[in-house]
């Protein structure tokens, strides 16, 4: 590159170019590498054609090559905060129905430590029966509460796993150890992990995105998808449900996009300026950032803006109006996977079902069903019809299960229960219609084919053509994996 | 299961004594065992000494010991060093390494008049002297201290500990001798006739996370907090990953298992209380007056048995939301059915239900007038230490509930020795690591400093300086540092002012095309880096272009503003109304830190979260940064009284307000490309808003300002705000 090619910098004033021209060629060659990001986005499709092949993505967080061939490109989790009732909803007990009110043999209990263990209930170690109604589904046969309606129309899509197993029964570092594989605070979520690991192929939209539902924020908040030790580029982004998706996704009340166009412009060329003239790469990264905020000042409007769904598509969601709901957030996560970006989180709260105003195993348990239900089952419909599901994982599930003992506050639930629970599974390289594991006759413990945390971490990243023992990052004097020094492939979940 | 544990287990092994044989070093059995051949020999572990100070043949260049150590490097690589930087770029460096503010366009100009040889030295006294300087560096400090105004985990309920943040800012200010600021830290409270301000430093390890969650075990998370402050000691003072050693013997470092619970043991004896900050008299009278309160509470069911009926009822009303918002007391005590509450609980739940259901205006009436003369009593957070000590137990595995042997409190062997004494205590501890013997406090704290004036120590794992981290670039100087440190009886000032006098930290900071290849991440230091400003500085910097800053010093944390909904992300929607008045415009150290929902300007530019100690930020470079900047309304707010200001302040030219506004932002006078660049972009400015009555009505002209000229400026002021140099020390 002997000469600035000024056609690469459109929009840039004369004075600029010549500026360019005139002084420390060296290094503005050099940096035009860095540049290559930007210069491309204002490119035609001609001219990236004829772009070097060399330039390196000035973002950061562009797609990289994985490890192995990945069966999923994107990630889709659904992610019950609270620990969803498996007893009640997707692990059918009729032993424990039977011996409803007697007390769990003391060969369960050895050794185990509880949720509220220090404070008494009554009943705390009765065993409860569910009291819903379960019924097999679809070609497989797996068996579904009558909760699900609409979930139990995908058994064949999905693949139940009702061993998972985790460490931890607090809800705050519980949720901390199914997003980052520890129960302490400042390690990288997962989506930080995979967007570390294979970048995003979205230009305009971050690539590991957020979104909540239900009334309040899932305990511990932002740490769950935090990048700790990461750069903050692979942190989450939460669109929120309500006005700006993102924070000051909006420009000051009466700056239109041209103005800011031009203050961005301005920017831009001032910066450039200011890279000639210290030959500090960071200044390439940041023009770079400046435009890819601009571009997302338009692209996640258009993201959240459902106008142009068919009828039949906000039908199969259940979307009714204009109002934030999880089935919305379901049909964002289409639209943001769509768009190419990596990893999306959907929140929904509260599935905490103690017994307790709000947690109750009857009307309240029945609330968080039908707010998830339809929307859940959509999704996975959606993305199978788009040709979408083969290649996006689809997760569901929460940070622990619940007791097969019985709580008594003023009605009845079930405590915190870490030995057993279930999540399942779609898309992207897991089989179809399938069950994993299996837990003892009361749903106490798993009896076959555990699947802990760690080894769900490890399948996930394998699926994405990530080996979890060599995405690793150096910090504090060692070298830190998603996985620990744990993470087992559970190879019966593959395809 | 049991075979594939087995299995595991044995792998586990195999790979760990593979790794350790891999480093050459070999593996023991027994207790205390599987520590590296001899330990001794690492070089942290060995006292620093001063090696003589290094001849060079550039004898014009350096200033001080630090650049002829500097010096001898480069010359042995045969490169020279960077020119010193422009004295205005030097100036702003200075401003914002030692005060985080930039100078005013008269500081800068004044400074160009002066011609004497020191006026670069002076300058450097003038702002060791200011009381910002404190401001600057104790939030350096904070991080260390993982300080934020909330308790943390899923309720991050706010608490009152900013005593503590005042005390570090000016302890800094007036050079309180470093060993004496970590023993005051560590174990202020067992100073014999221990004053407020050294009860009050002790602050420092009651920045812990408070888990208030419902069915908590109380002794777990009280155990995490000890594990916490091991893990901070462990980084802040000594350089070294000692958490590691909770769980197993330390991998790599000479820290076994035993010795981990022997030091957890001086940590296992705090009572963590909160204590008034107040004269005797006010605290009586605020007793007496609490009293009458409860009193007359206590009062109400003896006059109406029905009361107990009422609160019952009261209770089985609340929604989730509103009992979550009660005080972890009141939910405990709903855990218990009314008849099997203790009588004190029975209270707790009464004092909540009279003061806050609606139904007792009446009696909320009453107290309001009982309590109107009640004194305000300010809080601090500190250490106090247990009479009955806690026995200490090794925990198998890191699990509290498996006690393995009992311990004593003591430190690892590799270390330097503690004093004799049976009764040792968490001042013992303190002592001995402040203690000139000890290798490492001196290497580790000089290196730390560094960091903040190059971007990287010279041992770039600037918190392990254990056999897995980063040898040092330059040992022989940064001994001489640590021993620099102590001779100048542990001055931070004195350290500060030998930095920055050197040449090194003189010189200019653009990038070097002939190092490319030999030296692509400036580790020798023949320039200095471009280092983008700390989240906090971005906001300062602001504030001070648009001069909008209130210079107040300490206090209570303040709400400047932040974009709508931010509260709500956290579990517990906390409550943030915007500061009026001259808090609004506080320095961002002054923003109250909630841990769920720290203010997003800060998060954006990578202040940390406060959840464990932070000897190092992170520097990202992302959109979400150019958002706020652009759109964020506070910085919005800059850049519109930043406009004002140049319309007011400055002659009337525009070329004079360009130069008024660059020099506001980046303390130097536009290049002729850079005046024409803004001056285009300023008349296309008054050209398209001329036509927009919307964006003129918007502008919100000050009066007797042109409005359209007004938004155009603030256009031009939006684009100084964002350039990346306003964001950045060269």
């Amino acid at each position: 590159m002997n000469d600035v090619n000024t056609n690469l910098l459109p929009g840039m004033n004369p004075p600029m170019n010549h500026l360019l021209r005139g002084t420390r060629r060296h290094f503005f060659s050099r940096c035009m590498v860095g540049l290559g990001g930007i210069a491309l986005a204002s490119l035609s499709g001609q001219q990236r054609l004829l772009a070097s092949q060399e330039m390196k993505p000035a973002h950061p967080s562009a797609a990289k090559p994985s490890h192995h061939p990945a069966r999923a490109k994107r990630v889709i989790y659904l992610f019950m905060a609270g620990g969803p009732s498996q007893l009640d909803l997707w692990d059918y007990k009729p032993k424990l129905g039977e011996l409803n009110g007697q007390p769990i043999p003391d060969s369960y209990l050895a050794g185990k430590r509880f949720a509220f263990m220090d404070t008494s209930f009554k009943d705390r170690s009765k065993l409860l029966g569910t009291k819903r109604q379960f019924a097999r589904h679809g070609q497989s046969g797996a068996w579904v509460s009558e909760l699900f309606p609409h979930m139990a129309t995908i058994v064949d899509d999905i693949t139940l796993v009702k061993s998972c197993a985790a460490n931890l029964f607090n809800h705050a570092p519980a949720k901390l150890f199914m997003n980052t594989g520890s129960g302490q605070f400042g390690r990288p979520s997962m989506g930080s992990w995979v967007t570390y690991g294979i970048g995003s192929e979205s230009e305009n939209l971050p690539g590991f995105v957020v979104l909540q539902s239900g009334p309040r924020g899932p305990r511990g908040g932002g740490v769950n998808w935090a990048s700790g030790f990461l750069p903050t580029n692979f942190q989450g982004v939460p669109l929120r449900s309500g006005g700006d998706p993102i924070l000051n996704l909006r420009t000051p009340e009466g700056i239109d996009l041209p103005r800011q166009r031009r203050t961005i412009e301005a920017v831009r060329d001032l910066n450039l300026a200011r890279l000639v003239e210290t030959g500090d790469s960071e200044i390439s990264t940041r023009i770079a950032a400046y435009e890819m905020a601009y571009r997302m000042q338009s692209s996640a409007p258009e993201l959240i803006d459902v106008s142009g769904e068919s009828k039949a598509t906000l039908a199969l969601y259940g979307i009714q109006d204009e109002q934030p709901s999880f089935a919305r957030n379901c049909l964002l996560a289409r639209r943001l996977v769509e768009r190419g970006v990596r990893f999306v989180q959907l929140y929904h709260t509260n599935w905490d079902s103690h017994g307790g105003p709000g947690e109750s195993l009857e009307g309240d348990l029945e609330k968080v069903c039908r707010d998830v239900d339809q929307g859940c089952a959509a999704l996975v419909k959606d993305l199978k019809a788009r040709g979408l599901l083969e290649d996006t994982l689809v997760i569901w599930g929460g940070e622990f299960g619940r007791t097969p003992m019985g709580e008594s506050r003023e009605k009845t639930g079930r405590n915190h229960h870490i030995d057993a629970f279930t999540t399942w599974f779609a898309g992207g390289g897991v089989k179809a219609g399938a069950v994993l594991g299996e837990t003892d006759e009361l749903g106490f413990g798993v009896v076959r084919d555990r699947a802990h945390v760690h080894d769900l971490h490890a399948t996930i990243l394998h699926l994405l053509g990530l080996d979890h023992t060599k995405l690793v990052f150096r910090f504090q004097g060692r070298e830190f994996r998603l996985t620990d020094v744990e993470g087992e492939l559970l190879t019966k979940l593959l395809a | 299961m049991v075979a594939k544990m087995t299995t595991r287990f044995f792998l586990y092994l195999t790979r760990w004594s593979l790794s350790l044989v891999a480093f050459g070093l070999t593996v023991t059995m027994g207790a205390d065992s599987n520590k590296p051949a001899n330990p001794a020999k690492h070089w942290a572990f060995i006292p620093p000494r001063r090696a003589p100070v290094p001849t060079v043949s550039m004898t014009a260049w350096p200033r001080n010991a630090i650049d002829r150590f500097v010096l001898a490097r480069l010359e042995k690589e045969k490169i020279k060093p960077a020119p010193e930087a422009d004295r205005v770029t030097l100036m702003r460096r200075l401003y914002l390494d030692l005060i985080g503010l930039p100078p005013t366009p008269s500081e800068v100009e004044a400074f160009l008049k002066e011609s004497t040889p020191d006026s670069y030295e002076r300058l450097v006294e003038r702002l060791l002297e200011s009381p910002h300087h404190g401001e600057r560096w104790g939030r350096w400090w904070l991080d260390v201290a993982r300080y934020a105004d909330s308790n943390g985990y899923s309720i991050d309920a706010p608490r009152t500990i900013w005593r503590y943040r005042d005390w570090v800012v000016d302890a800094l200010n007036r050079d309180l001798p470093f060993d004496e600021f970590v023993v005051s830290q560590l174990a202020g409270d067992l100073l014999p006739e221990a004053t407020l301000e050294q009860k009050i430093a002790t602050g420092f390890h009651r920045n812990t996370q408070i888990n208030q969650e419902g069915g908590i075990d109380k002794e777990q998370f009280r155990i995490e907090s000890v594990f916490d402050r091991l893990a901070t000691t462990g980084s802040a003072f000594l350089g070294l990953t000692i958490g590691c050693a909770q769980c197993h013997d330390h991998k790599f470092d000479p820290i076994t298992q035993k010795e981990y619970y022997r030091l957890f043991a001086f940590f296992n004896n705090a009572d963590e209380p909160e204590i008034p900050i107040a004269s005797a008299d006010q605290i009586s009278q605020a007793e007496r007056i609490e009293a009458e309160g409860s009193a007359y509470i206590k009062k109400l069911p003896e006059k109406d048995p029905m009361v107990w009926g009422q609160m019952v009822a009261w209770e089985q009303s609340l929604t989730p939301a509103q009992r979550q918002a009660l005080s972890q007391q009141v939910r405990e005590a709903f855990d218990f059915a009314f008849e099997k509450r203790t009588d004190e609980q029975k209270q707790v739940v009464l004092t909540a239900y009279v003061e806050q259901a609606p139904a007792n205006r009446v009696h909320q009436t009453a107290l309001a007038r009982i309590r109107r003369q009640r004194p305000k009593i300010e809080t601090a957070m500190v250490m106090r230490e247990l009479r009955q000590p806690r026995d200490t137990h090794l925990f198998v595995k890191g699990d509290f509930t498996r006690h393995g042997e009992k311990v004593t409190p003591g430190v690892p062997a590799v270390l330097h020795p503690l004093p004799p004494g049976d009764k040792l205590n968490r001042l013992d501890f303190a002592r001995w690591l402040a203690s000139a013997e000890n290798p490492l406090l001196a290497r580790v704290a000089v290196n730390r400093l560094w960091q903040q004036y190059f971007g990287k120590g010279i041992v770039e794992t600037e918190n392990d300086f254990g056999s897995q981290g980063a040898r040092p670039s330059h040992p022989e100087l940064l001994d001489w540092l640590a021993m620099e440190l102590t001779s100048q009886g542990w001055s931070l000032k004195a350290m500060h002012r030998l930095i920055v006098n050197s040449a090194a930290y003189r010189q200019s900071s653009h990038a070097r095309v002939d190092l490319e290849t030999i030296d692509p991440n400036n580790r020798l230091l023949a320039r200095q880096n471009r280092l983008r400003l700390d989240a906090e500085v971005v906001r300062d910097v602001g504030l001070a272009a648009s001069g909008l800053l209130t210079q107040k010093l300490g206090g209570p944390p303040v709400f400047p503003p932040q974009p709508d909904g931010v509260m709500s992300l956290g579990q517990v929607k906390r409550e943030w109304r915007t500061s009026p008045g001259a808090d609004r415009y506080r320095r961002a150290l002054y923003t109250f830190f909630f841990r769920a929902t720290p203010h997003p300007a800060l998060v954006v530019f990578d202040a940390p979260d406060s959840f464990s100690t932070c000897t190092r930020r992170m520097r990202s470079n992302t959109p979400l940064q150019a958002l706020t900047l652009l759109n964020d309304g506070a910085f919005y707010e800059f850049a519109r009284v930043l406009a004002a200001r140049v319309l007011t302040e400055s002659e009337r030219s525009d070329a004079e307000r360009f130069r008024y506004a660059f020099h506001l932002c980046v303390a130097r006078s536009p290049t002729v490309q850079e005046v024409q660049r803004l001056n285009d972009l300023l008349h296309t400015e008054l050209n398209e808003l001329r036509l927009q009555p919307e964006a003129i009505r918007t502008a919100k002209a000050p009066e007797g300002a042109d409005p359209v000229e007004f938004a155009a400026w603030t256009t031009v002021a939006r684009v100084l705000l964002n350039l990346d140099e306003t964001i950045t020390r060269e």
